[in-house]
């Protein structure tokens, strides 16, 4: 995994406002340096390999990814957005234990630790999780109802992470942080349809486009 | 703003200061009352606020609740606030009328409840309401030719427009959606210069220029300019009462430390959660047994889909175009009905409703996920019946301030059920109609309501017709928690309303 060090253009645009500006600035570092603070190495391992099946960065950042798991883990330790599931533990709890019960069954159905199945196998985990029908009735891991109720935050963090990354903005030519600056507030002369203003970013991927 | 001490013995104390609280305290203020607002949140600056979906939170009331049912609620940006303004920070501003037919929903079908009144006792608030703080809308308006907006609708984005044309093309009538936003610049006496909406998109982050119609910029400085103090950052855990029974004060927590202040009557403006949790912490005004019951929500199903155009959902006032056809649909199969409205979305929040209403993974969501600034949809709100499954209670688990979290059982009945359907069946056809591709209809409830419901009778209500405790006369509650049932329209609206109507009973009183 590589660490990308561009700066998507729209920073500098006088339509974003300072604060904006350093918020997204500093998440751009965000995984330059850091290490897991959260999650305990074998439960890091399993959401890296999780989260290159659910939400494959390639064909949106080419081979500068984000290292999604870290911003997970980290996000895990910071504000959350003021709910959980009655049916979970904490959120730190249930991650934990939700990416060490599916470690588990990969041991026990495949006879190796989650990070080495192939991308079948993961599928099916995600795919499972989503019916219901993936958990473990022992201490400390997650039942089936409970893992899929994790699923969905499973799915919803991982994406908030990613489209919160001003360099996936860039890419899919987002404008929603370009809706005014501090000497002006702008917001948007045109709101008809295929009318781009200068300042909005172009997108850059075919599928986008 | 003048201020009072810790000894003083204030008139009226207000719990919250969003829509429940700010009206009632500007009125009362108005009228020479001591008033004190004590408010959970911070105070903000508007220019401050941030369009970055992760760090906007900061206006969302993020003390952690507990979420359980067969439709376990989001709670968060999804429908409660926190700081000088409450809720308003972050509404969404569309701000339609209750249908009068939802206040006489058993009457009318045999079953939910009656409202204790009738719409037309509220309307004059209603109007009230809309003239102080300023609403934008058609000049005609399909549903009720009487009413009249004292501003110009905003620009229609794409999403507006093609809920219009599928509106056409299946023979519904269509408008602009009353708004709570000016679209021209007001002096705003006693608060100073709102800009009109430049259509930057972010209602839902906090509005920077004050063109939305909130708390923090009509009733509070309207309060504050009469005599009130509003207090930020003080979380309310107790409440006290003398041996008769009745209120003394309250003891809140400001910055780690246990501060007591006194009061004649106190005021829950708090919201349908918190409201009830503080009660029921309190073990307070509860003889009948229902607070914390009959939670209910807004059927909020969305449809979303792509279309061949550059649509940027993120630009322009999010949710104008408006149908109020299906308040009472000919073919339906449940009681009671729904509004229409078309939806734009700031990126994150799209994606995190895609995220928890789809199972897509792999290329087919990077595909979803790129294919945002095509994207256009179209939701509704639909009434929801009081039911003895839904309630809010108090968990196991504390909080950060030692009070029990909070617990809320949420489950659609079978008239949810069946609106759900009906809506889902409709928005399909209507983006079907005009060519929409790649449907996806999100099944998701918003807004809260009830578990303190006013009625008549003392025993299966918490409080009176004008939100007096049957149990404590000096204890008053102004916010969605007495709505005996949800009704269709954004609460907002008739939360102020009511506020007011609260305030005016209490200078009877």
């Amino acid at each position: 995994m590589t660490h990308p060090s561009d700066t998507p253009l729209f920073l500098a645009s006088n339509h974003l406002s300072r604060r904006t500006h350093d918020i997204l600035k500093e998440r751009l570092e965000e995984d330059s340096s850091a290490l897991p603070r959260t999650l305990s190495p074998t439960a890091f391992a399993v959401l890296e390999r999780l989260v290159t099946v659910l939400l494959p960065q390639e064909e949106i950042l080419g081979q500068q990814t984000l290292n999604l798991a870290l911003r997970v883990d980290m996000a895990l330790s910071g504000p959350r957005d003021g709910w959980r599931f009655a049916e979970l533990p904490s959120d730190i709890q249930a991650w934990e234990q939700a990416l060490l019960t599916l470690n588990d069954l990969s041991i026990s159905q495949f006879e190796r630790p989650f990070p080495q199945l192939e991308d079948s196998a993961v599928e099916a985990f995600l795919d499972g999780m989503g019916e219901g029908k993936v958990g473990l009735h022992t201490p400390d891991r997650l039942q089936p109802p409970q893992m899929q109720k994790w699923s969905l935050d499973l799915r919803a963090d991982v994406i908030e992470c990613f489209l919160a990354d001003p360099r996936v903005q860039d890419r899919l030519g987002m404008s929603a942080n370009l809706n005014g600056g501090d000497e002006r507030f702008q917001g948007f002369e045109t709101v008809q349809a295929n009318e781009r203003e200068d300042f909005e970013p172009i997108t850059k991927i075919c599928s986008a486009a | 703003m003048k201020t009072y001490a810790e000894t003083d013995i204030l008139d009226v104390i207000i719990i919250g200061s969003g829509a429940g609280g700010a009206p009632l305290a500007a009125r009362l203020a108005q009228a020479g009352k001591s008033v004190l607002v004590l408010e959970a949140g911070p105070k903000f600056t508007p220019s401050h606020y941030t369009s970055d979906e992760i760090e906007a939170r900061e206006i969302y009331w993020l003390n952690e609740r507990l979420s359980g049912g067969r439709n376990p609620q989001p709670f968060g940006g999804n429908n409660s606030g926190t700081g000088v303004g409450g809720s308003l920070l972050h509404y969404g501003a569309f701000l339609p009328r209750p249908d009068a037919r939802d206040f006489q929903l058993q009457t009318e079908t045999g079953l939910s409840v009656d409202w204790p009144f009738r719409y037309e006792e509220l309307l004059p608030y209603i109007e009230e309401v809309e003239a102080f703080i300023g609403v934008s809308g058609p000049p005609q308006y399909p549903w009720d030719s009487s009413r009249h907006y004292a501003y110009a609708p905003p620009p229609a984005n794409p999403a507006a427009v093609k809920m219009r044309e599928a509106c056409d093309a299946i023979g519904l009538r269509h408008a602009d959606g009353p708004t709570a936003l000016i679209t021209r610049s007001f002096n705003q006496p006693h608060f100073g210069t709102r800009q009109g909406c430049v259509s930057c998109g972010a209602c839902h982050q906090g509005c920077r220029n004050g063109a939305k119609s909130g708390a923090d910029n009509t009733w509070l400085p309207f309060a504050v300019a009469h005599g009130a103090e509003i207090r930020p950052g003080c979380f309310v855990h107790t409440i006290e009462t003398d041996q008769a029974g009745r209120v003394t004060g309250v003891v809140y927590k400001q910055n780690g430390q246990d501060i007591r202040q006194r009061c004649e009557k106190l005021v829950l403006s708090a919201g349908a959660v918190e409201t009830a949790r503080l009660l029921l912490h309190n073990g307070l005004a509860n003889s009948s047994g229902q607070v914390g019951e009959n939670y209910m929500t807004h059927i909020s199903t969305q449809i979303w889909g792509e279309i061949d155009q550059e649509v940027r959902p993120n630009r322009g006032y999010p949710s104008l175009t408006i149908t109020e056809d299906m308040m009472r649909p000919k073919d339906a199969d449940f009681a009671g009905g729904y509004l229409i409205q078309s939806l734009g979305m700031m990126p994150i929040t799209w994606a995190s409703n895609i995220a928890r209403g789809s199972t897509r993974r792999g290329a087919d969501l990077v595909r979803t996920l790129a294919g945002y600034n095509r994207s256009i949809g179209m939701g509704i709100h639909g009434d929801c019946m009081p039911s003895p499954e839904n309630r809010v209670v108090l968990s196991d688990e504390k909080d950060s301030f030692g009070i029990p979290k909070p617990l809320i059982t949420h489950s659609y009945g079978p008239n949810e059920l069946a609106m759900h359907a009906h809506a889902s069946r409709l928005l399909t056809s209507m983006w079907d109609a005009i060519g929409v591709r790649d449907l996806r209809i999100l099944d998701r409830a918003a807004h809260m309501m009830g578990t303190a419901r006013m009625g008549k009778d003392s025993g299966s209500a918490v409080v009176t017709p004008y939100g007096q405790s049957f149990d404590i006369d000096n204890l008053w509650i102004s916010d969605h928690s007495t709505f005996p049932s949800a009704t269709a329209a954004n609460p907002a609206l008739t939360i102020m309303a009511l506020s007011l109507r609260t305030a005016d009973a209490m200078l009877a009183h």
